[in-house]
């Protein structure tokens, strides 16, 4: 089992309230090391140059969506691997297959509650310690 | 004239004139948010600001929170062409209306205030407080807006919501 506190997380989501929201969330879960982003062009840049375990990402967002994100991870040699979690709007069906096939880890629906984000991050770690 | 009313979780967004969303506040919030170009404009209604870390609230119920009523309503005029930082906010309610609730209203009331100063959103007419009741009627493409205040308001209708669909049935894993 995973200790929470040693997974290194980046979140990425355009909107302050959201991401401070996500923030308070992975600290009641036990997560130490989360940084964010307010967009996917400074989040590559922040985790080309300090690698995490997980990136948890919005789709939603106005320069370039959740999916060119996803893309542009999965492209890149050294951060290809890094575990993706998406957090998506609840009619976004054709998001997430195209998600899945670029290769999500997993998807979480907006609005969602803390219960749900915990799952779908044990369900790619196992259980968090 | 076309009437959309919404109660406690609900937003809706419109792009078109003519159009007159309405919701009836007591302590709950509704933000009426307008791109003058584009536009568009939407309210929403939401019941309290932010979840704690009380696990238990399920997904359908967390519409009822401002953090994520926000994030759909400024996400639904965007998918209509509004841009961020053309969003300009009209606050109503958080009114303390039945005692023994605590200052719920005014909990509500920062939260507004708060939420816009963090994104950036500029304010307009911003009616929040107070003891009474109020009705807010919105036209989202001409950008006026009214609100009333009701002296003897009913209580808040609140629609059951089904349970939210996981994004259709894509299971991952």
């Amino acid at each position: 089992m995973p200790a929470a506190s040693a997974i290194k997380v980046m979140v990425v989501d355009d909107q302050t309230s959201m991401r401070a929201m996500i923030r308070r969330t992975l600290q009641d879960l036990g997560f130490k090391d989360i940084r964010d982003k307010a967009g996917p062009v400074e989040a590559l840049a922040a985790i080309k140059s300090d690698r995490v375990h997980l990136i948890i990402s919005d789709y939603n967002m106005p320069d370039m969506d959740g999916l060119q994100f996803l893309e542009a991870v999965r492209g890149d040699a050294v951060i290809g691997k890094t575990v993706f979690i998406m957090l998506t709007g609840s009619a976004d069906k054709e998001i997430v297959q195209k998600a899945a096939a670029l290769g999500v880890n997993n998807y979480v629906v907006k609005p969602f509650a803390p219960a749900a984000l915990k799952e779908k991050i044990e369900r790619v770690f196992g259980e968090l310690t | 004239m076309r009437r959309i009313p919404i109660v406690q979780g609900e937003h809706s967004v419109v792009a078109e004139p003519d159009v007159v969303i309405s919701t009836l506040l007591g302590s709950c919030v509704a933000v009426c948010l307008q791109d003058p170009v584009a536009r568009v404009g939407g309210m929403n209604h939401f019941l309290l600001g932010e979840p704690g870390a009380d696990s238990t609230v399920g997904a359908a119920d967390m519409q009822r929170y401002g953090v994520h009523a926000m994030e759909l309503l400024i996400n639904g005029m965007m998918k209509h062409g509004a841009i961020r930082t053309r969003l300009r906010a009209h606050l109503y309610g958080g009114a303390n209306i039945i005692a023994g609730l605590g200052a719920i209203g005014s909990s509500n009331a920062a939260f507004a205030r708060q939420f816009m100063e963090t994104e950036g959103i500029a304010i307009g007419r911003c009616e929040l407080g107070g003891t009474h009741a109020r009705k807010v009627e919105f036209m989202p493409y001409e950008g006026r807006v009214r609100a009333t205040t009701v002296a003897n308001a009913p209580p808040p209708v609140i629609k059951p919501k089904p349970v939210a669909e996981p994004a259709g049935d894509v299971e991952l894993f």
